[in-house]
C-alpha cells in the first residue's frame, strides 16, 4: 500500500520540471558573511570587519571624565576628553595599515590588520579570524626630568592581538580577542597604572542587533597576568549611511590598544566614563563598473 | 502493484517536456542593471549572472538572479544593500515568471517589441507586473532580449533610509539585456 504512494510521489517528483521553471540556484554557496560588526572598531577594540581594497577608515574616538562628578561636572563631560584619531587604509581586501594618535601621553601608534579567515554563509568556515600588530611611541615632553627623561626606545610600546569572531545569527555576533601589550619601560611618569612590561588579556566583544541599523554593544577585557581592574564597557552602535556612531559607557579612559591593557580601569558604576566614536569609511578608487 | 508502477512511469513520460522540437532559449549570463537616481546621488548596480529561459512553444518567460552578485562599485554599500535593504540571506533571488502578449515569429535579423506579463518577486513580495521589451533573432540559435522596467521599492516592502549619504531613490530603473541560446 505504501509503495503505491511512493510511486505516485516518485511520479510527481521526477516530473517537476514540467512546470518548466528554471531551478533557483545561488551563484556561489561560499558567500562571505557580511558585517559581523558595524565597523572596524567596536567600543575600544578592533574587530574582524575588513575594509575593501583602497578603502580608508577614519575613526575619531573620545572618552570623557568619570560619571561620579554628577551634574556639576555634567557626568564627566567637563573634564576634557581623551581623543584618538585613527586612519586605516586597505592595501588589499585582506591587509590594511593604520595610524592613530591618542591625546593622553601623545601616543602615535602604527598598526596593521590582516584578515586570515572569513566566516562563510554555508558554515564551511564557521568564524572569521584576523591578526593585529602595532607599535607606538609616547611623544610627551619629559624635558623637565632632565637626565632621567626616557629615550625613544623607552617610550615605545607594542601590541599584538588575534581576533576571532562569529555571527551566530542575524542578531548576535561575538568576538574573542587574546591580546598582548608590551612596554619597554613602564615609567610611572606615563599615564599607566601597571608597572610591568608585559600585559596579557582576553577581550570579549558582543553585538546584539536591535533594529536593522542599531545594535547594543558589550565589551569585557579581563586581565590575565596582573591585578589591574578589568575593562567593562557597554553601549549602542548606530549606523547612518556611511557613518557608524558608537556611544558607550566604559571603565577606561584609554583608546590606544597598549594603554587599554596597562592603563588601569575605574570601578563599575561611579567610575564609568561616557565614550563616543564616529567611524567613517571612504571608498577611494571605485571599481569601474563592468559593461 | 505493477499497474501502478506503469501508471507512474507513464505519467512521468506524459508530463516530461518535449524538448527535441522546442523553441526554447536559455542563458546564465544575462546582464541586469539598476539605476537609482536620487536628488543627491545617482548610482548603478550591475550583475552579469541573470539566468533566463524563454520558451516560445509554451509561451513562458522565466528569469531569476542571485541578488548577492549585484555590485555597485562600493563594497560597503553592497554589504548594506544585502544586509539592510534586500535582506539577501532571507530572500536571495529576484525572479520573474510570465508570458508575452503576442508570440513572435522571427527569422534571423528581425526584431519585435513585446510585452511580458507575469509575477515579479523580490524581498519576499510577489506582484503582477507588465514589462515592455524587445526580442531580436541575432542568429539561427541566438535570441537577444532587451527590457526596461521600473520598480518602486515601497511596493516590495524595502524601506528607504532617511539619512543615507549615498541617497537612495524610491524608484529603481531596471534594465535587462541577455543573449539567449537555443537549448
Amino acid at each position: 500500500m505504501n509503495l503505491r504512494y511512493l510511486f505516485l510521489l516518485a511520479g510527481f517528483v521526477f516530473t517537476f520540471p514540467v512546470f518548466g521553471q528554471l531551478e533557483r540556484k545561488l551563484a556561489s554557496e561560499k558567500q562571505d558573511v557580511d558585517l559581523i560588526f558595524h565597523a572596524p572598531r567596536h567600543i575600544n577594540l578592533l574587530t574582524v570587519e575588513p575594509l575593501d581594497k583602497k578603502a580608508l577608515h577614519f575613526a575619531i574616538m573620545h572618552t570623557f571624565g568619570t560619571l561620579d562628578g554628577g551634574i556639576q561636572e555634567l557626568w564627566g563631560l567637563d573634564n576634557g576628553a581623551n581623543i584618538q584619531f585613527s586612519f586605516e587604509y586597505a592595501l588589499s581586501d585582506k591587509f590594511s595599515l593604520g595610524a592613530a594618535r591618542q591625546g593622553l601621553d601623545k601616543v602615535y601608534n602604527i598598526y596593521g590588520r590582516y584578515h586570515l579567515l572569513k566566516q562563510t554563509q554555508d558554515n564551511q568556515m564557521p568564524f572569521s579570524l584576523s591578526l593585529m600588530g602595532g607599535a607606538a611611541v609616547n611623544t610627551s615632553n619629559y624635558e623637565f626630568l632632565q637626565n632621567d627623561a626616557p629615550d625613544f626606545i623607552e617610550r615605545t610600546s607594542y601590541a599584538f592581538q588575534v581576533m576571532a569572531a562569529r555571527k551566530f545569527n542575524e542578531k548576535l555576533s561575538v568576538q574573542i580577542s587574546p591580546m598582548l601589550a608590551y612596554f619597554v619601560d613602564p615609567n610611572p611618569i606615563f599615564f599607566i597604572e601597571g608597572d610591568q612590561n608585559l600585559y596579557l588579556a582576553l577581550g570579549f566583544s558582543g553585538k546584539y542587533k536591535v533594529t536593522g541599523k542599531s545594535s547594543l554593544t558589550l565589551q569585557w577585557i579581563p586581565n590575565l597576568n596582573n591585578d589591574l581592574r578589568n575593562n567593562v564597557g557597554f553601549g549602542i552602535d548606530l549606523e547612518a549611511g556611511g557613518h557608524v556612531f558608537q556611544m558607550y559607557f566604559v571603565t577606561s579612559q584609554f583608546l590606544n590598544e597598549q594603554y587599554l591593557l596597562a592603563g588601569g580601569n575605574g570601578t563599575l558604576g561611579d567610575e564609568f566614563r561616557i565614550g563616543f566614536n564616529v567611524n567613517r569609511i571612504f571608498a577611494t578608487g571605485r571599481k569601474k563598473r563592468m559593461q | 502493484m505493477k499497474r501502478l508502477l506503469i501508471l507512474a512511469l507513464t505519467m512521468n513520460f506524459l508530463m516530461l517536456p518535449v524538448e527535441t522540437f522546442a523553441q526554447a532559449f536559455k542563458t546564465e549570463s544575462g546582464t541586469v542593471e539598476f539605476l537609482s537616481k536620487a536628488s543627491l546621488n545617482e548610482f548603478t548596480g550591475v550583475s552579469n549572472t541573470l539566468n533566463g529561459l524563454v520558451d516560445l512553444d509554451k509561451n513562458m518567460f522565466d528569469f531569476f538572479i542571485d541578488l548577492n552578485t549585484i555590485k555597485t562599485g562600493i563594497g560597503l554599500r553592497d554589504k548594506h544593500m544585502r544586509e539592510n535593504y534586500l535582506e539577501t540571506k532571507k530572500f536571495p533571488f529576484a525572479e520573474f515568471t510570465g508570458k508575452i502578449d503576442a508570440l513572435p515569429n522571427l527569422t534571423k535579423g528581425q526584431s519585435q517589441n513585446v510585452t511580458a506579463k507575469g509575477k515579479f518577486k523580490i524581498h519576499g513580495v510577489e506582484r503582477e507586473i507588465s514589462v515592455p521589451g524587445k526580442l531580436t533573432m541575432v542568429s539561427e540559435n541566438e535570441m537577444k532580449l532587451e527590457a526596461k522596467f521600473k520598480v518602486m521599492l515601497s511596493d516590495y516592502n524595502i524601506d528607504i533610509p532617511t539619512v543615507v549619504f549615498y541617497e537612495l531613490s524610491e524608484e529603481q530603473v531596471v534594465t535587462i539585456e541577455a543573449i539567449l541560446k537555443k537549448k
